[in-house]
């Protein structure tokens, strides 16, 4: 693990996650080592079936794994109760998903002011800070239409609005464009980008390669093990090989090389 | 959690709006479960009331000895008055003798009830009850007459004092005074018409708008020289000499019966007694049978509540990731049974004043209203909406929060 003066906010080490048994038995993810410090903007690509959402949901507390160890802020996950584990998700993560989810038969200030009823705050300050939230994404005008008379970018901002409201210390986002046009993707990583700028963490699964040039560093699965990541990139440039641009139309294959080495390893 | 549990209302208030129709049958299936129970339970109180009003009307110095011992009250509702008349009583004549000498007794009255046929210009129908009893009865029971007179030992005792009603069903007019009618064949003149009370439940068991009062002698002359004493009513000069009072009746009946206890000797709400007895029987049953309809109800509100869960598994699962913990989506769906519940109880307990109020119209007794009836209407309400929305609120509270995410509305 890279050495660093703060505490990484996410550190997987050797998570195990399987499905099925005996035969039929499947590796989502096999030992998935992962240091995420604060500040990073991190796409998560691969194929399809690689592991990518499941890491996600482990990142974000919702399942669990078999084996291995998980430290959040520091803390150790595994030891903590599912209500502590539910307190963390209220508090320090933020969910986007790609189906937006947004409950249908509330009000967009109401879907927004959702996680605050968790965090115990009263009615009237939900939707005072609903209502802040919603003006920074220019929604302010929307607040009490009903989730299906968006377009499709407007309940991604409402969504990505949400996800903000409770000050996460960590955004999660499950392909956030996946249903979007070129234009709402477009904008809906537009202001991603700009979370991520005024410090937030940001973890995105993608299947959109184009999308990882918003990215700060790119994690590229397969078959549920990490195969390139354009830091390990950054830090082995010192031993191996050059350091070169995030997002290069290069990085690839350089990686690929330091995959390989490191199969031969083991 | 204060503001949890507000948002909880709000939020159930909501879902429950949304669906309007299935939320009202379900709310409806509760509401008759305990609107029967209210009403059962308001018209068995009021009945129960009617007879301890009475006592307590007689300013509770009135003592009553009825034949047999005391036995308990499933017997005694299954033992029914009427029966008696077909066996022999323990007490006699001569206990009344004894009773008399007794102090501080103010009156006395034996009551013989008999059967048979009253005839004038029409036969009375409903067979009326014919008490065969002496003068006191009228200062025992407090009987007002409406015009004539009691029955007395001085006038002859083929002199017979009727109800209101029972002028009415055989002579056709309420003054009867001077007209004779026929008791089993024997010959009776009229001499007095009692007011009409209006209370066929009440001590006596006995209806006194439709009654025939003879006197004793001749009771005893129409049941083959027999005195079938049903009861003993005795009035005692003051309250403070009642306890008393019974301690030396009870010695003295026992001293009469050879030291056998075969009678009872009952003051106070001990009279009432078997009467509200035999309606709190009635009443068990009734709420029994209520009861089954409340879990129907309920199964009506477990029903509902899946159906409710299987919908909004998604929500569950956003509901999760953004921080509920497996408490808050419990309570989230409790409470919405709970509602369901107590809107259903509180519904209900109005409806069974209104069907108790319009039972009462042809019942000679009013409904009671008490805070009891209300509590246990709502505390009904509350336990169908708890105990049937556990169920769905665990399954709810136990999905997993990413196969909820999976589900498509």
């Amino acid at each position: 693990m890279t050495p660093t003066t703060s505490i990484p906010v996410i550190n997987l080490k050797g998570i195990k996650k399987s499905f099925g048994l005996g035969d039929a038995e499947i590796f989502a993810l096999d030992d998935v080592n992962l240091t995420i410090d604060k500040g990073e903007f991190v796409a998560i690509m691969g194929p399809s079936g690689c592991g990518k959402t499941t890491l996600l949901n482990i990142l974000g507390l919702l399942d669990n794994w078999a084996d291995g160890d998980y430290e959040l802020d520091g803390q150790s996950v595994a030891c903590m109760s599912k209500r502590k584990q539910a307190k963390i998700r209220s508090r320090q993560i933020g969910f986007v998903f790609q189906n937006f989810n947004l409950i249908s038969r509330l009000s967009v200030i109401e879907n927004v002011a959702l996680p605050l009823i968790y965090k115990g705050i009263s009615h009237t300050n939900r939707l005072v800070m609903a209502s802040n939230m919603l003006r920074n994404f220019h929604l302010n005008e929307r607040e009490y239409y009903m989730p299906h008379q968006l377009s499709g970018g407007q309940t991604q901002r409402v969504a990505i609005a949400r996800a903000l409201v409770n000050e996460p210390s960590i955004i999660l986002a499950d392909e956030p464009t996946g249903n979007l046009d070129s234009r709402a993707s477009h904008i809906i990583m537009e202001e991603l980008s700009d979370l991520h700028k005024r410090g937030n963490t940001i973890i995105m699964v993608t299947h959109n390669p184009r999308l990882t040039t918003y990215a700060s560093r790119i994690i590229t699965m397969l078959d549920g093990q990490i195969d390139t990541d354009t830091k390990d990139v950054v830090v082995e440039t010192d031993k191996t090989v050059k350091k070169r641009p995030l997002g290069s139309r290069h990085h690839k294959k350089t990686t690929h090389k330091i995959h390989k080495t490191k199969r031969k390893k083991k | 959690m204060r503001f949890l549990l507000i948002n909880h209302i709000q939020n159930a208030r909501q879902s429950l709006k949304s669906s309007r129709v299935r939320s009202m049958l379900t709310m409806l299936g509760v509401a008759i479960g305990v609107a029967s129970i209210t009403a059962i339970l308001a018209l068995s109180s009021g009945a129960t009331k009617v007879v301890s009003d009475q006592v307590d009307s007689l300013g509770g110095n009135l003592i009553v000895v009825r034949p047999g011992k005391n036995i308990d009250p499933i017997t005694d509702i299954t033992q029914t008055q009427l029966n008696r008349n077909y066996t022999t009583s323990t007490i006699t004549e001569t206990d009344i003798a004894y009773i008399k000498g007794v102090k501080h007794i103010q009156s006395v009255a034996p009551l013989m009830i008999l059967g048979g046929t009253i005839k004038a210009d029409s036969v009375a129908p409903n067979n009326p009850p014919i008490i065969a009893t002496t003068p006191g009865l009228a200062d025992v029971s407090n009987l007002k007459l409406r015009e004539g007179q009691f029955i007395d030992t001085t006038t002859d005792q083929n002199t017979v004092v009727i109800g209101t009603q029972l002028s009415i069903n055989i002579f056709g007019t309420e003054s009867s005074i001077g007209r004779t009618l026929t008791i089993r064949g024997h010959q009776l003149t009229v001499i007095g018409v009692l007011k009409r009370i209006d209370n066929p439940i009440n001590y006596n068991s006995v209806d006194f708008d439709n009654a025939a009062i003879i006197n004793f002698v001749v009771g005893k002359k129409l049941n083959q020289n027999v005195a079938q004493i049903q009861q003993i009513d005795i009035r005692v000069d003051s309250i403070n000499n009642l306890g008393q009072t019974v301690a030396d009746l009870n010695k003295i009946i026992k001293q009469n019966h050879a030291g056998e206890d075969d009678f009872s000797i009952l003051t106070g709400s001990q009279i009432s007694q078997p009467t509200s007895q035999l309606f709190y029987a009635i009443a068990g049953v009734t709420t029994a049978v209520a009861a089954i309809s409340l879990v129907v109800g309920g199964i009506g509100i477990m029903n509902i509540m899946l159906v409710t869960v299987a919908e909004r598994t998604r929500e569950i699962g956003i509901r999760k990731a953004l921080g509920a913990t497996n408490n808050d989506i419990l309570w989230q769906f409790l409470i919405e049974s709970l509602i369901i519940g107590i809107v259903g109880g509180i519904v209900g307990y109005i409806c069974g004043y209104v069907v108790a109020f319009v039972i009462s119209t042809l019942l000679p007794f009013d409904p009671i209203m008490n805070w009891q009836i209300a509590g246990i209407a709502i505390t009904v309400a509350i336990f169908v909406g708890t105990i049937f929305g556990i169920y769905p609120a665990i399954r709810a509270a136990r999905k997993d929060p990413i196969e909820s995410l999976h589900q498509y509305n």
